[in-house]
Order: C-alpha cells, then structure tokens, then sequence
C-alpha cells in the first residue's frame, strides 16, 4: 500500500481554532432580528393520564400571546422507525413532562406567564414505571392504537401489549447446551435510566414563509432525518423544508433523529414570516427529551470444565418509556448482539421494547451495548471465578474471531480482539497486586472486553461534493455532522490523502440540507465509516476530473500523472508541475486562447449494499442486519474506602480496534472521554423518579456527571488496527464503544476488592457497604 | 421599571437599560451580542456561563445585570482582544475541547487561576476548573493545556 | 423571574429603613448564588430586592479586640485568600474551601450562606464549633445572636422582621487548637454534603464538634463534647463516643442519600474528623484543606 501522508498522522484538529476563540456559532448565538417569537410549553403534571379539555382562552388574551397551539392544531404522529409519538398528545399524556399546548409570544416571559393560564382537565390513569410490570398481561395500555401505527417492516409492535418489539435470536440448541454444561449460572442485572447531559441543551429555531418554505435552524446530529420527519409529518414536499446544522454543543446520541424541534415546526406554521425559537431548559432537558433506555437483563450461561462457553441465553427487558419511536431500534440492535464478543455456538436472545409511562427513550452513546454489556461482562466474570479460570484468559479462549459466525448465522468481519485484550491487560499490570498505603482502602483491578455494530436501516447512506476554489482549496459538502468527536477532520484527512492537498487548504462544512447532499445520521459511530468513504470517492472523482483535464490540455496520458502537495506532477518529466490554482475553476489555457477543463467538483456516495434487515422474526436467521462489529477491551484499578464504600478509580486502560485510526489523536480522546462519560454511569449517575413518575434530580446539584476532581488520573487509550476491508483507509467507528467496557469493569474491580458482587449500576457507596454488611452477616 | 446600568465591558464602557430581574448572560448575549457565554443550566452549576467579574469568575447565569453597575466584566471576547492568549494557544495545541461548547467557560476559570497562581500544579488546576462541567473531554487535555503554560510561564 | 424593584443603598442606615418598610415583601441579596436560583424557579419572588454590596461598612474582614470580624459582604473566596483566617481560623478556611466551586465562592458570603439556613450549610458547622456570634442590625438597634441559636428549621432562622445581619463575630483561640471540616458527598466535585462535620481539639482535652446536612439545622453535638472532656482520643474512646455523637442528629433520606447512610457516615466523619484535628494540635496532622474523602 502507498506510503500515507495524512491518514493516520496527528494534527491539530480543524475546528479547533473556531472552538478556543469562541468563533464557533451555536444554534442559539445566531441572531435572528426583532421579529423572532418564543415559545413556552405547557408540560404533563401526570406521567399518565386521559385528556379530558384544554382550554386555552385565558392564555390567548394576553398582551404578546400571538397564537396557542395543542394537539387539535397538530394532531399528526411521528417517529424514526415507529411513528408513536405525538407532536402533542390529543386523548392522553403518557409522561411527565410531556408536551401538552405551546404558548407563541413575543417574549420568553410573556410565553412562560401566559403557559399558566392554560386550563387542562386530566383524568389520571394507573401508572407503570416498571417494564416487569408493563409487561404483565393485566397491565393497562399506554399506547391503545399501537397497532394502528405506522413502522418499518423489520420491527414488531405486539398490538394489545405493552411490547413495542420484540427481537429474537435462535442459534443451536440452548435446551440442550445447558444440559451438557459443566457449570451453569443464571442471573439478574439491572441497569437505570440516565440522560445524555450535553453542555447545550436542545434548541430549534423556526422559520415558516407564506412561499411553503420552512426553514429550521437545530442543534441536531441529524439533519437530513430531521427533514424526512418533519416532511412525512406535515406533509410538506422535502425541496421545501430546509435544515441548517451549527455546531452541536454535545449530542452523545441525544440529539440523533427529532425530538422537540416538532414543536418549533408546527409552532412557525401558525406565525408565517416570524423565526421561532424554542430552547429547552435543564429541566426540560431532563424531562422531555430521549433518556437512555432501562435494562433488566436475565442472563444464563453455560461452559465446558475446559472454558469453552456452550450456551447463553440472555432475556433483556428494556424500559423504552413513553415512546418507542426511536428506542425500539435499540432494543432490535442489542437483541442481534447480546452475545457480546463471543463465539457461542448455542443461542437464545429475547430483547423486549416496553413500553412504561416514563420520558422516551432513544439512542443514547453505545446504543443499549454499554446497558447489556454490563450484565453479561459481570457474568462472563463469574463465569471465570466458577471454573477457577483468570477472567481475562477466559475472554480470550472464548473470543470471536474472523472466521466465526455471529449469533444472526454471518461470518464475523476482520477484529483485533486478541489485540486489544493482550494490550490492555498489559498497561493496566494484570495479574500484578497493588496495596494502599492506607489500611481503610483496598485496591483491585477489573476487566471487561466489548463490541458494538452500528446500529442502522440497512439502506443507510452517506454523499459528498467536493468544491475547488481559485485558490486550488477545497470546501468539502456533507451532512455528518461534527459532534466534538472529530468528524471534520477525518473528513479533511480522508480528502487530503486522496488530493494530496494540506488540511490548511481544506475546509468541512457543516450541513444544510439545500445545499449539502445526503447523510442518514451522525450516529452509530458509523461516519468515519460510510461518509469517509463518501467522501474519499468524492475526492477520487475530484482527482480523475484533474487528470482528465490536465491529460486532456498537455496529451500526458493520464497513468502517468499523479497528485503531490497541490500540484500535478508526471512519472516521465520530473519539471511537469502544475499547482491546482493554476486551473481548478478556469481551466488550462491553449495555445490558441481557448481553455480546456472549468470548476473542478467531485462527488461520491456510499451504501452498504450487502446488508439486509430481512431475517425470520422467530429465530433472526437470514438477513444481514449488521455491517460489521468493533470490538475492545478495558480495565480498571480501583480503591475503595472500606469506611465510606466510596471508589475512586486510580487507573484505566481502554483499547479499541480502530481500523484503520485517520486522526490517532482525535481516536484517543474519543476513548478517554467516552471512559469518562461511561464512569459516570458507573459510579453516580441515576434518573431517580418519585412513585408518581416525576424526576426527583432534573438538575447537575442531584444528577452528578464526572468533574476534573473525579477522573483517574492515569487513563491510558490504545489503539489497535486491523483494518476493515470495506472501511476508507480500513477505518471503522469507535466512538460510542469507549463508554461499553467501564460499568462492569468496575463492578468485577469491585468483585476482586471485596468478594462481593453487586448487579446494578451506579455502584454507589450505600451499595458496596450494604454489600459489605451482607456479606459479614453470612 | 428599567434602570440603566454603566460598565465595563471588555474594556470597554457600556451604558444600557435593563429591568431589575434580567440576568446577566442574557443581557450580554442578548442585547449586546456578546455570545461567548452560553446556557447551559441556568442555575451556576455547570460554568458555561463564567465571565470575569472585576477579575473574578461568576456565573452570569445567577448575577442580575443590574449588579454589575459600575463593575468591570470581561468576557472570552475580551481575553483575545490583542490575538490568542498564550492559554488559547495551548488549548489549540492539545486538541483539548471536543464540541467547544464549554470551551469560554473553562477559559475564564483557567485564565482567573493562571492570572492568581501563575504555576499551579495539577491538583490545583483540577480544583479550579472542577465547577466547569465538559461531557465530552474527561478533561485531560483541559488539564494538559493548562499545565503545559503553567510550566512554561 | 418576577419583576421586582431594586434598591442599592449605601448606608446600613437607609438599608434597615428599606427592610423594615418592606418586611416580607422584599429580600436581601449578597452573592445571590442561592436568591437568583430560587426566584428564577419561582420559588422565592419577593417585590423589592435590597443589594447590600453598596454598603461599604459590611465589608469587612479584620482581627480585632479578640474577635475576627467577618463582614456581611465578605465571600468565602476573600475567606480563602485570607492569611488571618487560614492561620487563626482554619476550620473556617478548610470549611470555605469546600464550598461549591471557584465561580460559586467568588460570590458567594459566608453571611448569605449562613442566613439561608439550609440544614447543609457547610459554614455552619465551623461556626458552630468555633461558638461564632451572628450580629444583626434593625431600626431597633443592633443585637448578639450565638451561632448555636441562629437556625431554629430548614431555611429558618431566630430573625426578627428587619433585621440584617452584619457580621459573624468568631472568638479567638488563645490556646493550642488542631481542627477539621470534612464534608462527604457524593464526589470531588461540586456538591451539597450528604454529612458535613467539624471538630476542634483545644490543648487541655477540650472538644467541640457539630453537623451539618444531618437534622433539621446544623447543629453542635454537645453531650459527646461532654463524653469526650478531659480524654485523650483513641480509636477506642471513639467508638464509644460515636453513638453519643449521634444522638444529636436526626437525618432524613432523600435524592442524596438514606437516612441510613447518613448516620452511618456521620459516625465515621466525626471520627475522622476529630482524629484529624488531634493531629493537626499535635502538629502532624494532613494540611488544612486536603480531602480526607
């Protein structure tokens, strides 16, 4: 392979400059002039309840009010892959928090005053806050229409239940398995809602013209699925809706498909001409936007003396609250992978969607893997105790590798598993015991091995444009959006490599839906992947339309040009170089005063034709729902304080198979924020909510993410390479899989500290003393 | 009934009128297009919101506007007035934000600790940013910036 | 937030006139880093707020005839640059340094911290072994309240109608002394205590200790005091000592912790706690402001 010159260098990431100088607009720094409304939003007291009225008079007579919506205005349904959810309820709220009647007003004040006055008649029905409980035949049903609502033909709602769908995995024989196990162990983990916690909070801003046109400027990862929605919804053509993407102040899932931009849709079609903007607040944010979904997990596992795992049967039990419009894809995804990285030749997997009267659930980084992954690596743990086994060489005995089958019945694709277990047990000093200095604090190590598959339709897709400027610089046209997690830069990387153009010369733009061409989504760590590969195929364009117009205007044949810093070069005569500015938009002179070539603008796309969502709803056999996996590994060393139960994390070691790393950098930090991000949910992090379903910790004072104070300070990122035959440059995705190996790797830490094994999250000090005490009273 | 207030801002001096129960940040970003200070919780528990108070950082997420009279308030927008600050140049260097919108936050704290405590240790570096929240970074570029110019000073 | 109307007076004078004239209708405001987020909630929305930080008398921060005089302007951050406070009063400097964070503390006033009366108050175990005295001014005159009989219930305090409180008058200590303020929550970072405790140990075996985040009020453990007197502290005699302590608390649950825990950890910070201001009289205790959880 040629020498790369870009890929997989460090740099200094291109939005960078933009982010430290404050440069860098967010939706709500826009200006939008004296015509911009506000709205306020009248929420759910009940988390279930009939709609009897609502009476907005009072509110509309208030000086500034322009108009008061509700769900007679808007009655339509919308979703991602199950249309359930409301712009706002009509009969029923189903949470609380949840969207009742918007006020559109002149100020934000005038909008939050005016909210009071509207009066609601509710009649309060029975509440689930349990997906043990919502799944009990006698429940009452949050979602009586179910089986009216629209959705992709590769879920299945269950109409009559609260199950949204439901996934099953059939492999082998478990039944049987089971029987001829050595050991077999069965349990219960549990793992609870926590939310995204972006700096930025959502915000949608607005515009609706007389012309039909909607503009909408969001703070979104997904742009052009915003547009699809919002189009389907309301029945606007899609030329029309346009979506304009600043830059994200922290998505981590939350901020993938549509949430309460709908409001602010339906809200500037009552006020043509008026840009309006709705911005939530903490609150809000807690309250009515996508949590992370609820998992009970069953888990029984099975394996031979010699460590081979036979049989897994693993029942997951998903809490996707009120709405399963984009959770139930979660819960569908997880159902194909609760395996975890392990060749297992006897399966049975059921992934349940239910329904609860709980906010919505949706993607949420590490999509449902980090909440599976926590039982199963805990399990695969006890697994290793029971046999006498080192847990790590447990792992790796029983590890997927390439020529495997994967629970759905595909081959495995390429992995650097082995790698990336060897590499962290190594940094972490596996095996190597470590004392505190202070006799109230002991100290162990846990580990934990991960995968992860994008989660995606099997026709998702991504293009790129390519633009030359005189200059010779590009500008590069998408809609991945740039989260934090690099994508800019692996972008330009990608083209520069291709271009042999310098990042200097390269800008990223971000999207907007009129003039950047498509992209699914910026989620499941999959755009480095499947855009990078849109955009190395826009360069390759870009390139062949260079070659032809250089070969073209001096009859060099083209197989003996190539590109080198900016210019043209020639294998047969070293003094042939023409610098891009020389002819990338007004073309090359000729002798006779005409000009051969114009703007140089390449273009790429890219889908995986190969994947298939078609599979036996009984057994998931057939189809081939996945891309491919990434897989890793982490640990952890951890000390307690045998007095307070507090755990601090001395050191922690991640490593993940890249691929191919465009930006090694950029990849680190990925895996040192998303540990981070994942030992929040460890350690502290929790939705905690009263017996009438409202959050009791809508707020940073009760919900604690990490500070500077609470992160190891030794965390060490490895990347490992085995590249992905279909990736640009052999890339894969690894952002959201950072978070998956932290919770069980510190409950096993916690495990080999205290003989103790706790099996729920967040592993607080009142549960390790609670534990302690149990385990002395035995 | 509106007020009017006179201060400085960024050197230089503002005279507006603003109702008594108007906060700061939405006074500046609002009505004087200082947009560097962002919303992030609205209740001075997460930093996005810090601007330098006679020197000091505060929250002006929870500080009236009407406060600040007479006062002197720098913003980021301040702190580059005469190009990147050897703190910037450092934040630049280590990749150390990832979505950015924290990024004026922790400048200020950084800035405010550096100016008091021109060679903090590490320690000292993570007590004085520990009230900016970033979900993005785990903070060890942040702390790295600073330490590289706290060594360097 | 409510509309209200603002007054910045100069004077204490003119300040006790506005307070008395508006009484329940208005509010103080120091740092305003509890006010603000209380009337945006909607929780407090008072017609007049009376801003105290033009009155120049109030700030004040000065050693003199005994007492050090913390003023009503003085934040915890002034607190914390002090060297008069960190050499002579180092439970109150340990216990400012654990307070929120650097944007909080800027602006925060140990005044305003301690007028809130929030049953977690972190300065409020430091006064109270310290037997600070809060001094109040009203059209009335000027009156001595001690700390020990400031909080009477959650954010309620012995204040009359009127009353401002100008400073916290904190005796010195002639005497060898070692202390400590530990506050427990739930990390490093910013955060309320789930258990906060302050001791002191005077040369001669005297002891002082109190609580906060753990009853109604914070409050000063006086019969373990009593229990502890005249005794040299082993693990031993803490062990006995620690259910006497306790019994001068009386927890809750809620989002931050069970009643469990915080009774639990009350017993193990007090020890810590006073195991730590033995060594620090002693003279090799860990330096004032490291985290001793």
């Amino acid at each position: 392979m040629k020498k790369l010159k870009y890929v997989g260098k460090n740099a200094v990431r291109i939005d960078g400059l933009a982010k430290i100088t404050g440069a860098a607009e967010y939706t709500d720094d826009i200006e939008f002039g004296p015509k911009l409304l506000f709205v306020g939003v009248l929420e759910s007291p009940y988390a279930h309840a009939l709609i009897k009225n609502i009476d907005t008079s009072e509110a509309e007579k208030v000086p500034g009010v322009r108009a008061v919506i509700s769900g007679k205005d808007f009655p339509e349904k919308f979703g991602l892959y199950l249309k359930d959810n409301s712009i706002f309820p009509i009969d029923r709220v189903r949470y609380v928090g949840e969207q009742v009647a918007a006020v559109i007003a002149t100020t934000q004040e005038i909008a939050d005053n005016a909210v009071k006055l509207i009066k609601v008649d509710y009649e309060p029905l029975p509440v689930l806050q349990s997906p043990l409980d919502a799944i009990k035949p006698d429940a009452v049903l949050i979602h009586p229409d179910l089986g009216s609502y629209e959705v992709v033909p590769w879920l299945y709602p269950q109409p009559g239940t609260n199950i949204a769908h439901v996934r099953k995995i059939r492999k082998g024989n478990v039944d049987k398995a089971f029987k001829e196990a050595d050991f077999v162990l069965e349990d219960w983990y549990h793992v609870p809602h926590v939310v995204h916690a972006p700096l930025e909070t959502h915000i949608s801003v607005s515009l609706f013209t007389l012309d039909g046109r909607l503009t909408m400027w969001n703070s979104t990862q997904s742009p052009h699925t915003q547009r699809n929605i919002i189009a389907h919804s309301l029945k606007i053509p899609h030329k029309d809706v346009r979506v304009i993407a600043s830059f994200v102040g922290g998505g981590f899932g939350g901020k993938a498909g549509i949430n309460m931009e709908v409001i602010g849709a339906v809200a500037a079609m009552k006020v043509p001409g008026h840009p309006v903007k709705v911005r939530w607040t903490r609150k809000q944010e807690f309250e009515n936007t996508s949590q992370r979904q609820e998992l009970y997990a069953h888990i029984k596992m099975g394996v031979k003396k010699d460590g081979t795992i036979t049989a897994l049967e693993h029942k997951l039990y998903w809490d996707v609250g009120a709405s399963a419009e984009y959770g139930s894809n979660v819960v569908n995804a997880t159902g194909f992978s609760a395996t975890g990285p392990y060749r297992i030749p006897n399966v049975s997997i059921d992934s349940y969607a239910i329904y609860t009267n709980r906010p919505p659930c949706g993607a949420y980084r590490g999509f449902g893997y980090s909440e599976f992954h926590f039982g199963l690596e805990s399990h695969i743990d006890r697994m290793a105790k029971m046999l006498k086994m080192d847990p790590v060489e447990f792992r790796k005995k029983n590890a997927i590798s390439r020529k495997d089958k994967v629970a759905y019945g595909v081959e495995m694709n390429p992995t650097g598993i082995q790698e990336c277990i060897d590499k962290v047990a190594e940094a972490i000093e596996w095996g190597k015991e470590d004392k505190s200095p202070d006799p109230n604090k002991i100290r162990a190590k846990g580990f934990a091995s991960a995968w992860k598959a994008p989660a995606m339709p099997p026709n998702e897709s991504s293009a790129a444009f390519i633009k030359f400027s005189e200059d010779g610089s590009i500008n590069i046209l998408v809609s991945g959006m740039e989260l934090g997690q690099g994508f800019m830069t692996a972008m330009a990387k990608i083209a520069a490599e291709e271009l042999s153009l310098p990042l200097e010369k390269i800008r990223v733009e971000l999207p907007d839906t009129d003039r950047n061409p498509y992209e699914w989504q910026t989620v499941a760590s999959h755009v480095t992947w499947s855009c990078g590969n849109a955009v190395r195929r826009a360069a390759i364009d870009a390139r062949n339309q260079i070659l032809e117009t250089v070969s073209r205007a001096y009859h060099i044949d083209k197989s003996n040009l190539y590109l080198e810093d900016g210019q043209v070069k020639s294998y047969t005569d070293s003094e042939f170089k023409l610098p891009f500015e020389n002819f990338v938009i007004n073309g090359i002179e000729m002798p006779d005063g005409t000009y051969r070539g114009g703007p140089i603008m390449g273009k790429g796309m890219f889908m995986p034709e190969f994947s298939s969502a078609k599979v036996n709803p009984e057994t998931g056999q057939g189809g081939h729902p996945n891309v491919h996996y990434t897989t890793g590994a982490g640990a952890v060393e951890i000390e307690i304080d045998k007095e307070t139960g507090r755990i601090k994390v001395l050191k922690a070691a991640e490593a993940f198979d890249a691929g191919k790393a465009i930006n090694p950098d950029l990849v680190k930090d990925q895996i040192v924020g998303g540990f981070v991000q994942g030992l929040g949910t460890a350690l502290w992090e929790e939705v905690k909510f009263d017996k009438n379903g409202r959050i009791l910790n809508p707020n940073f004072t009760d919900y604690k993410i990490p500070t500077a104070l609470d992160v190891p300070p030794v965390m060490i990122p490895i990347i490992v390479e085995v590249p992905q035959p279909d990736g640009p440059f052999g890339a894969r995705g690894i952002a959201e899989h950072t978070m998956i190996p932290v919770m069980p790797a510190v409950a096993n830490a916690v495990e080999n500290a205290l003989g103790v094994r706790i099996k729920s999250v967040p592993l607080t000090p009142e549960k390790i003393l609670n534990a302690l005490k149990e385990k002395e009273e035995k | 009934m509106k007020r009017e207030i006179n201060f400085t801002l960024n050197g230089d001096p503002v005279s507006i009128e603003v109702r008594p129960n108007e906060k700061l940040l939405d006074v500046l970003r609002d009505h004087l297009g200082v947009k560097s200070p962002k919303h992030g919780c609205g209740r001075g528990e997460c930093g996005a919101c810090s601007v330098l108070l006679n020197g000091k950082s505060i929250r002006s997420c929870i500080t009236l506007a009407v406060e600040v009279d007479g006062q002197e308030i720098v913003t980021l927008e301040g702190l580059e007035k005469n190009g990147l600050t050897d703190l910037q140049k450092s934040f630049l260097k280590h990749n150390a934000f990832q979505c950015g919108f924290c990024a004026p936050g922790f400048t200020i704290s950084a800035t405010e600790l550096l100016n008091n405590n021109p060679h903090p240790d590490e320690n000292e570096i993570r007590e004085a940013i520990s009230g900016n929240l970033c979900r993005c970074t785990g903070y060890k570029n942040i702390v790295g910036a600073i330490l590289d110019v706290a060594k360097k000073k | 937030m409510k509309e209200f109307d603002y007054y910045k007076p100069l004077t204490l004078k003119e300040a006790t006139a506005l307070y008395d004239r508006y009484g329940a209708s208005s509010k103080l405001l120091l740092g305003g880093t509890d006010l603000v987020v209380l009337m945006s909630d909607g929780v407090v929305n008072p017609d007049v707020v009376i801003d105290l930080k033009g009155i120049e008398e109030l700030k004040r921060l000065e050693l003199k005839d005994g007492f050090l005089h913390i003023g009503a302007r003085t934040t915890f951050s002034e607190l914390i640059e002090s060297s008069v406070v960190k050499e002579k009063f180092p439970i109150i400097w340990e216990a400012s340094r654990f307070i929120a964070s650097v944007g909080i503390r800027n602006k925060a006033t140990l005044v305003g911290n301690i007028c809130s009366a929030v049953p977690s108050a972190d300065s409020a175990p430091a006064l109270l072994v310290r037997d600070a005295v809060v001094v109040a001014a009203s059209e009335e005159g000027n009156r001595e309240i001690p700390i020990s009989e400031f909080f009477v219930g959650p954010r309620k305090t012995v204040l009359k109608k009127g009353e401002i409180v100008t400073e916290i008058k904190v005796p010195e200590i002639k005497n060898k002394f070692g202390g400590s303020y530990i506050k427990l929550g739930r990390y490093s970072g910013e955060d309320l205590a789930q258990v906060g405790v302050a001791t002191l140990a005077v040369e001669g075996n005297k002891y002082s200790v109190a609580f906060c985040a753990v009853a109604p009020v914070p409050v000063r453990a006086t019969e373990v005091e009593e229990f502890l007197k005249g005794k040299e502290i082993t693990d031993e005699l803490l062990n006995e000592a620690k259910p006497i302590a306790l019994k001068a608390i009386s927890p809750i649950s809620d989002v931050r912790a069970s009643k469990e825990y915080r009774m639990r950890m009350s017993g193990v910070v007090f020890a810590r706690s006073m195991k730590t201001s033995v060594l620090r009289l002693e003279g090799n205790g860990p330096e004032y402001g490291d985290r001793l959880v």
